[in-house]
């Protein structure tokens, strides 16, 4: 420390001698370090430019956390060099729990080479962590922390690609109502704080469009048998069931719902239930099941994105989760945020003030990713399109019309 | 001074008889209250879904049953929780789920159906086959799992191979996780055994289904548990374990080995856990590395519950937990997220009553 400390002012005495040679404009990166509060991250020579991801990585679902941060490092790999600097994605195991969120962020401040936070993943998780990055001035961009009561905090450096579960929440619903005429619906959650939090949503809405809520059930997430919650809800006598939660457990309950004389039930899931994965492990009881998504339509950057994907893992893109592509629209918008401010001072390191940062990424605007226009808005909220629903049919995902 | 002291005995205990009294009826008044309020009151229930409810609940108890054996046998012989025991029952889930994809490799095209696999054409041979494959694959596991964690640990203290169980527990959760990978993999069954087939019964205004894998996995269970007891009660090496769980270094004098005595509980109580990883899989159609965690933790539950180290208090603690978890919200009238504490709440209070469990023997001084 104390020896970064001595290069740090053998940098300034240098820089201050080179302004007084050669007037202004030689070099600003010093000054831009003092002037902000909260200072700069350095990245010495040789070291990459560092994104911080927090996800889970082992655990009932890591498969998330596989797929974000390997859709972020491709985005990573694209970015290629800076000023011959190159960049690197840094995921930590977080778990998806809010202990794991904290103790990740702790982790990533205390690298002075970390610019910005590729994430959290879980809601749980980043609501824990970003006081810790607030501290710090990390400049975060989730690409699938969806719970509405993130950007309501007054976060200068929380800001996110995905649509809230508050905006999906109250499109599903009227969907329910003025779509497909469903005037009673059963809502289940897995009391998780964005299965939760997107089901509340759904069942205020659903009342104040006229529709009945007959049952607002919350599971135990990582079951393998919800028959007998199941059973409770059949005696409810809902048209349909909708379920706030993630792929691994809804495709449980759906695949149970025939047991419980469910089977003419409607299933309509939200963004953490589509994928694949949904589709390939519900089979015929799968059919017909509606999801909510975030995969965006079809491009020429989308193709090429998805090729890149099957080469470098050898899996399909999506496949594992839907947010694959709003990671690479994360990781890359925020690169593009970092180059805007970074600074490369007269001793060759690179020098990213902070608080600088923090204003570039809530200022992007315009930035046009594989997920369609990201603009953030005042409070963080990045993406500019609404969700798409999808229907089962043929043991594929349609667009629902 | 004898007297005196019986007579401060007879004090304490009358005291203690009454906070157990003033519990246990206010519980069962509860429960009354509950009943009368779901059955007559306000019957939100028809009599089709407390039919649903008790087929769930006696699935899944005869699964718990089958895994809290393997607990009570070891606890029996060793004084350990062998908390890696979840995690045996992966393994086998395992192996009967590579089983089904090896035999649906297998083409066996017939004129009517050119598709025709060999797990579909002869669904009982592979179902067998699963079982075989998945028992023994457990067994095994069992059996390494106490040469390579347990044995080494004999004669330390109890803490430590408590300890080194939950190291292995969470070691082979890993080595399943690099070996099988993180994703969730789903049960291919034979056609027959398709999740959600089963006989139709009307039952007041509904039709209750009895799932063919639930009867499958009931009526197996049971098969294996009395094969179990049998061979506890009426087999020489029933017999051996018998004497080893009672006194090991009189057993030991009088010829038995027990070492190997020990190890073969370890394969009996891996194969029982193998079975009911195969029937996990077939009836609830979920394998990956984590799903033995919950059955575990729930199993040694019904263990303690029908008192630890009892076969048949085992087997009745997890038909109890079984039970309890479908039927207890319901009739409590609170939600399905609440089961696992209504579960622990009724272990608790069988605790109260009966610290031994259900049919928990009195732990002597020279066991404890």
């Amino acid at each position: 420390m104390k020896k970064r400390l001595v290069v740090l002012f053998s940098v300034l005495v240098i820089a201050s001698m080179a302004l007084s040679a050669c007037g202004p404009g030689a070099s600003k990166a010093p000054e831009a370090c003092t002037e902000d509060p909260l200072g700069c991250a350095v990245i010495e020579k040789g070291q990459t430019i560092k994104i911080g991801m927090g996800a889970p990585m082992t655990g009932e679902y890591a498969a998330f956390g596989i797929d974000i941060s390997q859709g972020a490092s491709l985005a990573v790999k694209d970015a290629g060099q800076f000023e011959g600097f190159s960049f690197e994605l840094v995921s930590e195991d977080d778990g998806g729990s809010p202990e794991g969120g904290a103790s990740v962020a702790n982790k990533l401040v205390s690298d002075p080479s970390v610019v910005a936070i590729a994430g959290h993943i879980f809601s749980g998780a980043t609501l824990a962590a970003i006081p810790i990055y607030e501290k710090a001035g990390l400049p975060m961009l989730s690409p699938s922390a969806t719970n509405p009561d993130l950007t309501a905090q007054g976060s200068k450096v929380f800001n996110r690609v995905v649509f809230t579960d508050a905006t999906q929440g109250k499109f599903a619903a009227s969907y329910l109502v003025d779509t497909l005429g469903i005037s009673k619906l059963a809502v289940m959650h897995d009391g998780q704080a964005y299965g939760q939090g997107l089901a509340e949503v759904v069942r205020d809405e659903f009342g104040v469009l006229g529709g009945e809520v007959v049952a607002f059930e919350a599971i135990t997430p990582g079951e393998s048998d919800y028959s007998a919650a199941l059973a409770d809800i059949a005696a409810q006598g809902p048209e349909a069931i909708y379920y706030g939660g993630y792929a691994a457990d809804a495709v449980v309950i759906v695949n149970q719902m025939s047991q419980a004389d469910l089977g003419d039930v409607l299933f309509f899931g939200c963004d953490g239930t589509f994928g694949e994965d949904f589709v390939e492990r519900t089979g015929d009881n799968g059919e017909g099941a509606y999801g909510t998504s975030l995969i965006p339509p079809a491009s020429d950057a989308k193709t090429t994105f998805d090729a890149a994907y099957l080469e470098t893992y050898g899996e399909e893109a999506g496949k594992l989760s839907p947010y694959t592509w709003s990671a690479y629209d994360s990781a890359a918008a925020l690169i593009v945020a970092i180059e805007s401010v970074a600074i490369v001072g007269k001793d060759g390191n690179l020098y990213v003030p902070r608080t600088a940062a923090v204003e570039a990424v809530r200022g992007i605007d315009g930035y046009v990713g594989l997920t369609g226009n990201v603009t953030c808005d005042a409070i963080g909220e990045c993406a500019s399109s609404g969700p798409t629903f999808y229907i089962v049919e043929g043991g594929d995902w349609v667009e629902a019309k | 001074m004898g007297i005196h002291n019986a007579v401060k005995n007879i004090k304490s205990i009358s005291a203690y008889q009454v906070i157990q009294f003033v519990i246990g009826a206010l519980f069962i008044g509860y429960i009354l209250w509950r009943l009368n309020e779901i059955l007559r009151v306000n019957p939100i229930y028809g009599p089709d879904t407390w039919m649903r409810f008790a087929i769930a609940g006696l699935i899944l108890g005869s699964v718990y049953a089958l895994i809290a054996i393997g607990y009570t046998l070891v606890y029996g012989i060793l004084f350990m929780i062998n908390f890696a025991h979840g995690e045996i029952m992966m393994i086998g889930a395992f192996g009967g789920y590579f089983v089904f994809e090896a035999l649906n490799a297998i083409p066996t095209p017939t004129a009517a159906d050119p598709e025709l696999t060999f797990l579909s054409a002869q669904p009982v041979i592979s179902v067998l086959l699963a079982f075989i494959v998945g028992m023994s694959v457990s067994a095994l596991s069992g059996y390494f799992l106490e040469k390579i964690a347990y044995r080494p640990l004999r004669s330390a203290p109890r803490l430590v191979p408590l300890i080194s169980a939950i190291g292995a527990s969470i070691f082979l959760q890993n080595a399943g996780q690099l070996l099988f990978g993180a994703q969730r993999r789903d049960y291919l069954n034979p056609e027959v055994l398709t999740r959600g087939n089963g006989w139709e019964f009307p039952v007041g205004e509904g039709t209750v289904i009895l799932p063919y894998t639930g009867a499958l996995t009931f009526v197996l269970s049971f098969l294996i548990l009395i094969g179990l007891f049998t061979l506890v009660q009426r087999t020489r090496l029933g017999r051996a374990m018998r004497a080893v769980a009672e006194n090991k270094p009189v057993a030991a004098l009088m010829g038995v080995d027990v070492d190997g005595v020990i190890s073969r509980t370890f394969i009996i109580s891996g194969a029982m856990a193998g079975a009911a990883g195969v029937m996990w899989g077939i009836h609830l159609g979920l394998v990956y590395y984590f799903v033995g965690f919950i059955p575990g933790i729930k199993a040694f539950t019904a263990a303690v519950l029908g008192g630890i180290g009892n076969i048949p208090g085992a087997m009745l603690g997890g038909f109890f937990l079984g039970i309890v978890e479908a039927i207890g919200p319901p009739i409590l009238g609170l939600s399905f997220q609440l089961k696992d504490v209504i579960a622990f709440g009724i272990l608790v209070l069988v605790l109260i009553f009966r610290p031994t469990g259900i049919m928990g023997e009195v732990l002597t001084e020279e066991k404890v």
